[in-house]
């Protein structure tokens, strides 16, 4: 299950940062989700790889705790796409796919004139899109 | 090699198309008690009018996302320069009205229609056509009220609203005026005088886009050349 998402702009600035947890535990997971953001700088500063990595977007597995997985994706423009989950094995195909949805339903959200760039996210309709991505995640894993 | 490439594009030149303007003319129902105007020529239409479909095809493409986000940097550099929603919509309405002058002239002469017999013909061929024409969707037109006046162009897809959701601060912006005062414009180069307004809007939460086209007005076809010039 996806406890937590977050959309984080080029200089770190967050856009949209969204728990999925009942619990009140959305300080913890915000916490989470700015250390990722050291490990994030830290990836795309010392590349292990060159050449064929270098347009990749997907960063995989970012930061492993005792409870939580954090997945991250970083587009051309420096925009992080980050995801906490529980899920303990996690396909690397399945979180791809996430991010390449969460990452249209971003492009769809910031094409709204009314957005600001730079700005938080107010969007509602990009809300429901990105919890209605979250919640098939779950069920992808499963099936 | 000069006659040659002039022959050939002389059958298809537009200008026949606009030498005959006077056969554009919409008579309504209800003005039916007085004689109509002779037509200048009553020559036949040449070609048979063509199908949405067809129009579509024949006419220059835009991408259209590019369309959309250049309406909505315009929608939202308006809302810049003139600070209030009402001024918005008001720039937003005479902007198409400027548009559908011009624009009706590009219909007509693309489309091959000729007379209209009665406001509801003319409905039809906005909504199946025109529509169809400049912006690839076609829109139904119902809810005619009993003098055969008034009547709603409902639209379910509207490509000028992709991605756009309003802001709480906009919620009075017409943010499609400037279709409505497309249409104002066009019928009014044709001599009817339209009033037109929005009643259903999905960027404020409604099931589709409705425009409330009310006839005002006819203008009898006034030629703006006199015999003794």
């Amino acid at each position: 299950m996806i406890v937590c998402v977050a959309v984080v702009g080029h200089q770190n600035n967050p856009l949209y940062l969204q728990s999925f947890t009942e619990a009140d535990d959305a300080l913890k997971l915000h916490h989470v989700v700015h250390c990722s953001l050291d490990v994030i700088d830290e990836r795309v500063n010392n590349p292990k790889k060159s050449a064929p990595t270098l347009n990749e977007t997907f960063l995989g597995l970012l930061y492993p705790t005792e409870n939580y997985k954090v997945y991250g994706y970083l587009t051309n423009t420096k925009v992080k796409f980050l995801m906490v989950t529980t899920d303990l094995d996690v396909k690397d195909a399945d979180a791809r796919n996430f991010f390449r949805k969460f990452h249209a339903a971003y492009v769809d959200a910031v094409s709204n004139p009314f957005h600001v760039p730079g700005k938080k996210i107010a969007s509602r309709s990009f809300g429901a899109r990105v919890s209605t991505i979250v919640k098939s995640f779950g069920s992808g894993t499963v099936g | 090699a000069f006659t040659a490439k002039q022959k050939s594009i002389s059958p298809n030149w537009p200008i026949t198309h606009y030498s005959r303007p006077a056969t554009l003319r919409v008579v309504l129902s209800s003005d039916l008690s007085r004689p109509p105007p002779a037509p200048i020529s009553a020559m036949p239409p040449l070609t048979t009018p063509k199908s949405g479909d067809a129009l579509f095809a024949s006419v220059e493409r835009v991408n259209a996302e590019l369309f959309t986000l250049t309406y909505g940097a315009i929608v939202r550099q308006l809302l810049t320069d003139l600070e209030e929603v009402e001024e918005v919509n008001k720039q937003l309405d005479q902007m198409g009205y400027n548009i559908g002058t011009r624009l009706v002239d590009e219909f007509l002469a693309k489309s091959n229609v000729s007379n209209c017999a009665d406001f509801k013909e003319t409905a039809d061929t906005i909504a199946k056509l025109g529509f169809k024409m400049f912006l690839g969707v076609t829109a139904t037109v119902t809810n005619w009220d009993a003098e055969g006046t008034t009547c709603s162009f409902v639209l379910e897809d509207n490509p000028l609203v992709d991605f756009v959701e309003l802001p709480d601060t906009c919620q009075g912006l017409q943010y499609c005026n400037v279709l409505s005062g497309v249409i104002r414009g066009a019928l009014e180069m044709v001599s009817m005088k339209t009033e037109v307004t929005w009643v259903r809007d999905m960027l404020r939460g409604d099931d589709a886009y409705e425009m409330r086209v009310k006839l005002t007005k006819q203008v009898p076809e006034e030629y703006p050349y006199k015999d003794d010039d």
